[in-house]
């Protein structure tokens, strides 16, 4: 008989181009049969230079362009920018824009988490499961488009205020639109509670422990899964969310599968608060009409995007365009925990894991 | 009336023997910023240390090259006021707190803290050629951070535990954002036949 014993561990590539990934990273895996010794991230495939290029567009010319940095939470962009930049200036943002930029944040969250979940469904094998969670994400899409004109990149938010208004016919279709949503949103959470195929290949996979997600520093639903309560809604009130019903859900089983459960219940809450903006939102002007002065200054402003906090830090000087303009997405810290999550994981599982991170490489390397 | 720990400010002014410079604004939320420019930036470490005490997350570094000030028109001066207090004027160079010279060659570097949901940002500044000691060490968070300003600018970070590139190739130079790069160079763009010779060298051969 030969001998079948594995002696040696053997290094394979995953990436940067792989089925199972969207963007380029790659991850250099040492493995041990079936089983991952070490993992060795190499970034860059993307790398565009966008933080240089900022330098030389003027505020106004980089809320166009921060907003495409990134798909998902392209709306958080121009949103914390102008938050950097309103509070160098002391610009006052009437109270209609503040709720409105709760809306257009709160429906891309919507949107964003169940994208996430959906493709957790098919790298799972669960096609089926991964096409009504597409299918109802398209609610969320179709709402966009309809109050925005657009399905990704809202164009929401202007320095001071925002660009677009809800008249009564947009609200009133906002409001059906969340009726249509939130019993299939809740089926889905029921579905990834209970179905068999999911928490086989998701529950006990990928684990960051407590103590190890503080030391990443990470940020959103990976930070809550693993039981630390902090999200900027709550933890730093921005616009109206101190009046808001903002429940931040923290899990402490540090897995796939937790991650997931909270994406979806912020999917819920998010509906929640929508219909409470919606209730609440008082009259009045949503911009200044003109673009505001932002005179030499330096400001930090942060907000809760779909993956979690973004920070941004502006700093202006006498030239309409930004000395330095410095962001840090959220999926930037949380990659690191992807060392923790993969080592003793099985192949099979990687992209699962990589997915739970709800990772976006072109917001990370910019 | 802040968020920040009873004692704060005073531990940091503790942890930093060169001295300090804090400004604090809270807004309409309860929500602070703490600006905390450093005189010297060899207590940067003594303050991460500062900070990790009072749990503080690392979120982010920024570094910075700020340009040179704009030399400002003194003929009006000069007629004005008498040629003794023009020339006082004159030879004075800007400088950061603590006496980095601000001549468009320094370089300022923020980190950038969360402390329960506020924010703590210490401003080291580096002269031209200066290093500044890694947080690595204290910030696991530091890593990513601190490899890609090394890439980025002419800053060296020293006793960083993994000091590889981050996002760019080993084959391309260093300091990108402190060296003029003509675009089709950038963009890989300049027209030339070399592909070509080498795409027949090599149909030649096989």
């Amino acid at each position: 008989m030969t001998d079948h014993t594995v002696a040696c561990s053997y290094k394979i590539p995953v990436g940067p181009l792989h089925v199972a990934l969207e963007e380029p990273m790659y991850f250099r895996v040492a493995v041990k049969g079936e089983t991952i010794e070490t993992v060795e991230l190499n970034a860059g495939h993307v790398h565009r230079g966008v933080e240089y290029l900022a330098t030389k567009r003027t505020l106004l010319q980089n809320m166009i362009l921060t907003e495409r940095i990134c798909s998902l939470c392209s709306n958080s962009h121009p949103e914390a920018l102008a938050m950097a930049a309103e509070t160098i200036g002391a610009v006052e943002v009437p109270e209609r824009a503040q709720y409105l930029r709760v809306i257009a944040g709160e429906v891309k969250r919507v949107a964003s988490h169940l994208f996430n979940v959906g493709i957790l469904a098919h790298l799972v094998g669960y096609e089926a499961l991964f096409m009504h969670a597409m299918q109802v994400r398209e609610v969320a899409q179709d709402l966009k488009e309809a109050v925005y004109g657009n399905r990704m990149d809202l164009g929401a938010h202007c320095l001071g205020g925002t660009r677009c208004d809800m008249d009564d016919e947009a609200i009133t279709y906002m409001r059906s639109a969340l009726d249509k949503l939130e019993p299939d949103v809740r089926e889905l959470e029921k579905t990834y509670r209970t179905n068999g195929s999911i928490l086989r290949r998701t529950r006990g996979i990928g684990i960051l422990s407590h103590a190890d997600a503080i030391a990443c520093g990470v940020v959103g639903p990976v930070a809550r899964a693993s039981g630390i309560q902090y999200d900027v809604r709550t933890a730093a009130p921005y616009h109206v969310y101190d009046r808001l019903p903002v429940n931040v859900p923290v899990l402490d089983g540090c897995d796939v599968w937790s991650r997931a459960m909270i994406r979806l219940s912020e999917a819920v809450n998010s509906i929640e608060i929508l219909r409470v903006c919606l209730d609440q939102l008082p009259e009045g002007p949503i911009n200044d009409g003109g673009d505001p002065y932002i005179p030499p200054g330096q400001a930090i402003a942060r907000t809760e995007a779909p993956r979690g906090e973004l920070v941004y830090y502006l700093k202006t000087n006498d030239n309409p365009e930004p000395e330095r303009l410095k962001w840090r997405v959220p999926s930037y810290p949380n990659w690191d925990a992807l060392t923790f999550m993969l080592k003793e994981a099985k192949v099979a599982d990687i992209a699962i894991i990589v997915n739970s991170i709800d990772p976006c490489i072109s917001c990370t390397e910019r | 009336m802040t968020r920040f720990p009873e004692n704060f400010e005073a531990s940091l002014n503790a942890a930093a023997p060169h001295g300090v410079n804090l400004t604090t604004t809270t807004d309409d939320h309860g929500v602070s910023v703490m600006w905390c420019e450093l005189a010297d930036r060899d207590d940067l470490s003594a303050v991460g240390e500062c900070l990790r005490s009072y749990h503080a997350r690392l979120a982010m570094v920024t570094a910075n090259k700020p340009p040179a000030p704009e030399e400002e028109e003194e003929e009006q001066d000069e007629e004005d006021e008498g040629a003794a207090e023009a020339e006082a004027h004159v030879p004075e160079q800007s400088m950061s707190f603590g006496g980095t010279p601000q001549d468009g060659t320094s370089y300022e570097l923020v980190y950038h803290f969360d402390v329960g949901g506020d924010y703590v940002n210490v401003v080291a500044f580096l002269p031209a050629g200066g290093s500044i000691a890694s947080l690595t060490p204290l910030f696991r968070s530091a890593d990513w951070p601190e490899r890609e300003i090394m890439e980025i600018y002419s800053v060296t970070i020293t006793n960083h535990p993994d000091p590889r590139r981050l996002f760019l190739d080993e084959s391309i130079d260093g300091a990108v954002l402190d060296r003029l790069i003509p675009f089709s160079q950038m963009a890989n763009a300049s027209t030339s036949d070399e592909l070509w010779a080498r795409v027949m060298a090599a149909a030649k051969e096989a």
